[in-house]
């Protein structure tokens, strides 16, 4: 068979492959697929769909190997960096299967409508960063307590210890001590500052979602809005920007580069805020 | 009146859900004054209290809003309207139904339900005769069978009133 026969003869396969995929037969579509693979190994995307057909049957070695081939061919794959990061999770690894999702999220701002998965990206994304948050935090936070517990005692300590040689000067040396334990009550509380969820500011939340930015854009106005959510207002209310009502093209939408680094340094600072309702 | 229209009686997609969360959330810790939200468990109608501001010819008296959202908010607009009885206002007919753009035409889902208050409160507060449209005893007759306003073709009156 011909170089180019094969791949057209792959092709059909994978097309066979897609149809099996809708009707949820998996095993057949592996099999379309695999045959595809067979005859064109080079071909990212026949692995990462084989991968999502293993992803479907909750074979998650599986789709981790073929999202490892598929990398190696297309580094840049957003589908294989996700499936990857879940299979990564599954096995309990965490911080690699974060870093892959990370990734496949970096990758998928901009892409095409039609592969634009950011959103479903972001959501394991948010899932796997809260629960390290969580374990992280309450490690924290008990390191903390533990913490300030020893230093009170080790102030009270310290004051009955100079109460008996200052005789006569006890108030003051009861307020200078008040000072002190009020003094470390705030240093602590600062120090748990973050880890105390709150409201995410305004300025990091898109004016229609109310929601964290995942992948800003701005427009000419210079507000800036979440791609998917401004898009789909272009497509369905109007070709104006929903602040300063000024006409407004997809064309005219430009990646916030700004935000989007405020809006991660601000998560990794404050992970309770990946918390979705 | 209470029956709401056909689009707002599906379920609300997960965007909408979430974007009414945050503004409940909101609306709780900084409600728009002379606002009152009437709690209840339903996220997709919002029963609202309206006090007539000070100095204006509604002063002392309460209405009550009904917002209704629908599946894709804020991608379109939430039906909003007076239940009866309705204020005596030359945009507000009989039957609750408001003539503003904003909740028609004019919509940005930039807006939320605070700041479609505000402006119905400022379209009662620069008021200055309590009656009803010129229009009101056809336009009622024409919206029996519990029609919704956003199926009205509106002409907006001029803002002057």
């Amino acid at each position: 068979m011909s170089p180019t026969t094969a791949a057209k003869q792959a092709e059909l396969l994978r097309q066979d492959g897609n149809l099996y995929f809708k009707k949820d037969r998996f095993a057949a579509a592996i099999d379309a697929y695999t045959e595809a693979i067979v005859l064109c190994p080079n071909v990212p995307v026949y692995w990462t769909n084989r991968a999502l057909c293993h992803r479907k049957r909750n074979e998650w070695t599986r789709v981790e190997e073929d999202c490892r081939r598929a990398i190696e061919l297309d580094h840049r794959s957003v589908k294989a960096h996700y499936m990857l990061g879940l299979a990564l999770l599954q096995k309990r690894e965490f911080a690699e299967g974060v870093k892959e999702l990370e990734k496949a999220l970096d990758l998928g701002r901009g892409a095409n409508p039609k592969g634009y998965m950011v959103e479903e990206i972001w959501q394991e994304l948010a899932r796997a960063k809260y629960l390290l948050w969580d374990n992280e935090s309450t490690r924290r936070s008990w390191e903390l307590q533990n913490l300030k517990e020893a230093c009170e005692a080790a102030l009270k300590e310290k004051y009955f210890l100079d109460a008996p040689q200052t005789e006569g000067y006890v108030d003051e040396n009861t307020e200078s001590n008040l000072d002190q334990l009020e003094a470390l009550e705030r240093v602590f509380s600062k120090a748990a500052e973050d880890d105390n969820p709150t409201e995410v500011p305004d300025f990091l939340c898109c004016k229609i979602t109310l929601d964290i930015f995942r992948d800003p854009v701005i427009t000419p106005s210079g507000v800036t809005y979440e791609r998917a959510v401004i898009l789909d207002h272009l497509d369905k209310v109007g070709k104006f920007d929903p602040i300063t009502r000024e006409p407004l093209y997809p064309t005219q939408l430009v990646s916030n580069l700004a935000l989007k680094e405020a809006v991660k340094t601000y998560l990794d600072a404050h992970g309770w805020a990946y918390k979705m309702d | 009146m209470t029956s709401p229209s056909a689009s707002s009686r599906k379920a609300l997609s997960k965007i909408a859900s979430n974007r009414l969360q945050k503004e409940l959330m909101e609306w709780q810790v900084n409600p728009p004054a002379g606002f009152k939200h009437k709690v209840t468990d339903n996220l997709q109608r919002w029963v609202i209290e309206v006090n007539g501001a000070p100095g204006t010819l509604y002063v002392g008296e309460t209405y009550q809003l009904q917002v209704d959202f629908p599946e894709h908010y804020p991608m379109e607009a939430p039906q909003v309207i007076f239940v009866p009885p309705a204020p005596h206002h030359p945009h507000i007919y009989s039957n609750g139904h408001i003539c503003l753009d904003i909740l028609y035409d004019s919509w940005s889902p930039a807006m939320t339900v605070s700041s479609i208050c505000i402006s119905i409160l400022s379209m009662l507060s620069s008021s200055t005769a309590k009656q009803r449209p010129a229009d009101n005893d056809r336009y009622v007759k024409n919206c029996k069978n519990g029609r919704s306003p956003k199926e009205t073709r509106w002409w907006f009156h001029d803002d002057k009133v």
